[in-house]
């Protein structure tokens, strides 16, 4: 006898979810909605109470974490399941994890946990085993299991992003680790607690397993209070409604959701196929040694994508030529895919009267086995598959944009690039006290993408999260003891240009302060010197790489004393290098993630990112446009000369006249530097038959041309011969 | 300028086409619900209004670029460097430079620039630290050869095939989602060619 309606199992339900889509195309079989018709204003009622009680959940529970990731950037998410596991209905914040819900049910019903450990009124389970559904172990998920006279209702979910994993590197966003076991601290599903209540046992793993117990151990009894008090809220709700509207209820919500998302597309988009791409890098070589020899090496991260927006107003994506699986921290499965990229899909049309999983029901994924998103080795290291994933939210920022631009609908358009940073830091102070922790406030609020009708706004959204916040420096700098803040400002010149430019890059300048016995810092980023984005639109310019600078042994502490100015970002402080009015012993530039820096009283840590693409042809720019950027120090006037070819005098005003002089020299330049295609082809295929490239870019063809996808592609390009292949 | 609480004006809508359409009009028709149904219809209408020539517009897909049905009656079979045909669905430069066949990737009919060096990302990013990696990376400028206009920018390895950015499903499209039906439908024209234009190139030489 299973603990579902008419005594079914888990199992069985879920099973029935899946079969009755299969053959009915509509979600639980539900051709009519019965509920929704006969009383639209009740349904609405309940639904809302649904939302409200998540959003409560989050608001109250929030207050125990001590976590700044959870407390003021808004990295958790409190969401409501139905027996099934879709996700009905979920509070602000990280959005994306209403995708992974119904995995995690689907595997816990496949493992039989209703037999074993069993599934009991307050029970509590976790997991962050991203193999179960989970996207990354940083992301621990909480869940209780709602019963109503004895049979599972629902499922009240809580999960956050922790500071630290006990992974190989500090922090959560690790960039080095070449399995699972270099991972850090990953539980599969786990009863880990009864009665509404965790068990003691629990809380050593967060102790003797991560660097930050402190922040782990709050961050768990926050979902833990979180979801404890949703649990008690759909109870009410099931009491006020009763049983059988609520389960209806729940399913009429994920089937009514998926027509709406289904009509938005085929009343914005244009059916077609859309490439992407964007690549990154993954830099191992000479950094883990002869311990791990399968990951001495560099990839070229090949983020290959084509949306299909299909004739009945679903969507395919397929990543048919993505990097094959490697011994990097960089793998990931289905779920963290859906998950992240379900983030480009919410702004772009998925928006409705809450986040639900009806997502999945209109949106299939085709990835290979073997690529590094479908990994067929159980062991592959995942910590940071989400940064590669990142990269395909803004698929659906960009292939939706175009499509709704070419329908009319240029107010609906919403480009992006995928540039973003956050770091890790662990240390021991003078006085032996460990501690780690790190920063996501250039991730948790970036500018955005040019639009066809306007500049990209600055500081103004985040991919990741829909509830965009830099977070407060104070409450940083109060959980960092050794990272004291001297700018976090938007950097003139640092976007993508075009004739409406990206929104401007933030840059943070941080002083290390007395960091006592030891000090590392080691910073996640997106781009690795590769770009933002491989594709610009219409013309623009993708926005530019990531930026970390270190500047060891600096005297600025003498600078400080002396009052006065002090440099406040990246470029500032080259600047002063470069004039001598900084002494820096040595410099470390990157344009992507660092390994570990062991960095020392005085340095300068500085970091920049959120450089995002232009629209159109920089030579169309508007005058009016560039003076505004120039009044407000937004752009140099060496770059509007340089890119917009605009001259500017003494006084910041365009000289159109003779702007219009440069702008026909610079189309002349274009005229006599251009080659016809055919003869740049000529040229580029001798050098594709000569393979005469980088050994990263060797290795990145070799792996891609066994996908025979991006084979065709490739070889018709270039004419070339059936056994073309690249050892 | 007419406010647009209930509906999207032409008027603003030229404006927004324009780039000059004031924010707080853009949030009005951001807020739109539900979305003016004959917006793809008004668009085509004021787009073919702007343009110097008369060849139908079937699709807008970039700032510059059009698909348009050059007049005729069949359909024609064209591919590669054979030219237009009479009754072909073509992409067109507003400048009225023609590009072939849209199931060709527009960008194989493109005056080319690669900046391969770092002196030469220079001019477009002027951000040392933000440049790309060349010894990785190159990237590529496709113009029109008629204006010169910047149509496209990749950001590539050297050898990677140019990306055809969007391929639509132009009969579907109207048929389907518009209700009126082109008159050459043809399974064909969802069938992509790019690789013909190569084939007729390593045919020439």
């Amino acid at each position: 006898m299973g603990i579902c309606h008419h005594d079914k199992t888990l199992k069985e339900i879920v099973d029935e979810r899946e079969h009755s889509f299969q053959e009915t195309g509509f979600a639980y079989g539900l051709e009519r909605l019965e509920l929704v018709e006969e009383d639209p204003a009740k349904f609405m009622r309940f639904q809302m109470r649904l939302v409200a009680s998540c959003i409560n959940a989050r608001e109250s529970a929030k207050l125990i974490s001590a976590n700044p990731m959870s407390m003021i950037q808004g990295e958790l998410l409190f969401m409501l399941a139905n027996a099934e596991g879709d996700v009905i209905s979920a509070s602000y914040g990280l959005a994306g994890h209403i995708q992974c819900m119904p995995f995690i049910v689907r595997n816990i019903a496949n493992l039989g946990f209703e037999d074993d450990p069993g599934i009991h009124e307050g029970d509590i389970f976790s997991c962050n085993d991203p193999m179960y559904g989970p996207p990354h172990n940083a992301d621990c998920y909480t869940f209780l299991p709602v019963f109503y006279k004895g049979e599972l209702v629902s499922w009240t979910v809580g999960l956050n992003h922790i500071v630290d994993v006990g992974g190989i590197q500090p922090g959560g966003l690790g960039v080095i680790s070449p399995n699972i076991f270099t991972d850090g601290f990953t539980y599969p599903p786990t009863k880990t607690g009864a009665n509404f209540k965790q068990h003691k046992w629990w809380e050593l793993h967060w102790k003797r397993r991560t660097r930050t117990e402190m922040f782990n151990v709050l961050d768990d009894k926050m979902r833990v209070a979180g979801v404890a008090s949703l649990h008690d809220r759909i109870q009410d709700i099931v009491e006020e409604f009763g049983t059988e509207y609520y389960r209806q209820g729940l399913k009429e919500i994920i089937e009514r959701e998926r027509r709406i998302l289904v009509e938005r597309i085929r009343s914005q988009a244009i059916p077609g196929k859309y490439k992407y791409l964007q690549l990154s890098a993954v830099n191992y070589k000479g950094t883990l040694g002869k311990l791990w020899p399968a990951s001495n090496r560099n990839w070229i991260i090949h983020k290959t994508g084509e949306l299909n927006i299909r004739t009945d107003g679903t969507l395919l994506t397929d990543l048919e030529g993505l990097t094959s699986e490697a011994e990097f921290h960089a793998n990931a499965y289905e779920p963290a895919v859906r998950m992240l990229t379900s983030l480009g899909m919410w702004p772009m049309f998925a928006y409705t009267e809450t986040i639900n999983s009806s997502l999945l029901y209109m949106t299939d994924w085709n990835i290979p086995p073997g690529s590094m998103f479908n990994p067929q080795n159980p062991y592959a290291g995942t910590v940071m598959g989400l940064g590669v994933i990142a990269g395909y939210i803004y698929l659906f920022h960009n292939c939706l944009s175009l499509a709704y631009f070419s329908r009319g609908f240029l107010e609906e358009t919403f480009p992006a690039d995928g540039t973003t940073i956050g770091y890790g830091a662990a240390g021991t102070l003078e006085d032996g006290f460990q501690w780690a922790g790190g920063d996501m406030s250039l991730i948790t609020c970036q500018s955005e993408g040019a639009t066809p009708y306007h500049d990209g706004f600055d500081a103004a959204v985040c991919s990741p999260n829909p509830a965009a916040d830099i977070g407060e420096t104070e409450a940083v700098e109060f959980l960092l003891p050794t990272q004291v803040n001297l700018g976090k400002k938007l950097i003139p010149d640092f976007c993508g240009h075009g004739k409406f430019r990206g929104g401007l890059g933030i840059g943070m300048l941080q002083l290390v302060n007395k960091p006592g016995r030891s000090l590392i810092l080691n910073a996640f980023a997106a781009t690795d010197g590769m770009g933002a984005c491989a594709l610009g639109r219409s013309g623009g310019y993708p926005g530019t790489n990531d930026i970390v600078v270190f500047a060891h042994d600096t005297n600025i502490r003498e600078t400080l004393e002396k009052g006065g100015t002090y440099p406040r970002d990246f470029v500032e402080m080259n600047q002063w290098i470069k004039e001598g009015k900084l002494r820096a012993e040595t410099v470390e530039s990157y344009k992507g993630p660092t390994p570990s820096i062991p960095c020392r009283d005085g340095d300068l840590f500085a970091t920049a990112a959120g450089s995002r693409g232009g629209w159109g042809d920089v030579l169309e720019r508007d005058y009016d446009l560039i003076q505004n950027d120039i009044k407000y120090g937004w752009i140099t006037k060496e770059t509007a000369e340089t890119v917009y070819g605009a001259r500017v005098d003494e006084e910041g005003r365009v000289q159109r006249e003779a702007s219009d002089q440069l702008r026909h020299e610079m189309r002349e330049r274009r005229k006599q530097r251009s080659v016809d295609a055919k003869d740049w082809w000529i040229q580029e295929r001798r050098k594709v038959l000569k393979k005469d490239w980088h050994e990263d870019i060797r290795n990145m063809y070799s792996d891609c041309l066994k996908y025979k996808k991006f084979r065709d592609e490739f070889t018709g390009m270039w004419q070339l011969p059936e056994d073309y292949n690249i050892e | 300028m007419k406010p647009s609480d209930t509906g999207f004006s032409k008027e603003n809508f030229e404006l927004l086409i324009d780039g000059k359409l004031p924010w707080e009009e853009v949030k009005k028709a951001i807020r739109l619900s539900p979305k003016d149904a004959d917006r793809f219809e008004k668009y085509i209408e004021i787009l073919q209004e702007k343009m110097p020539w008369e060849d139908r517009i079937l699709l807008r897909i970039s700032d510059h670029l059009y698909i348009v049905a050059k007049p005729g009656g069949e359909r024609g079979v064209t591919g590669g460097d054979r030219g237009v045909t009479e009754g072909d669905r073509v992409v067109k430069c507003d400048c009225g430079q023609e590009f072939g066949d849209y199931r060709i990737n527009w960008k194989l009919s493109c005056r080319v620039y690669v900046r391969a060096t770092d002196e030469a990302i220079a001019e477009v990013i002027t951000i040392p630290e933000a440049r790309h990696n060349t010894d990785l990376v190159e990237m590529r400028e496709f113009y029109c050869p008629g204006c010169y206009a910047l149509l496209g920018v990749e950001v590539v390895p050297p050898g990677y095939p140019p990306i055809f950015e969007m391929f639509p499903d132009l009969d579907s499209f109207y048929r389907e989602w518009l209700g009126s039906p082109l008159q050459d439908e043809h399974p064909d024209w969802f069938q992509e060619r790019t690789s013909e234009k190569p084939a007729a190139w390593i045919k020439e030489a």
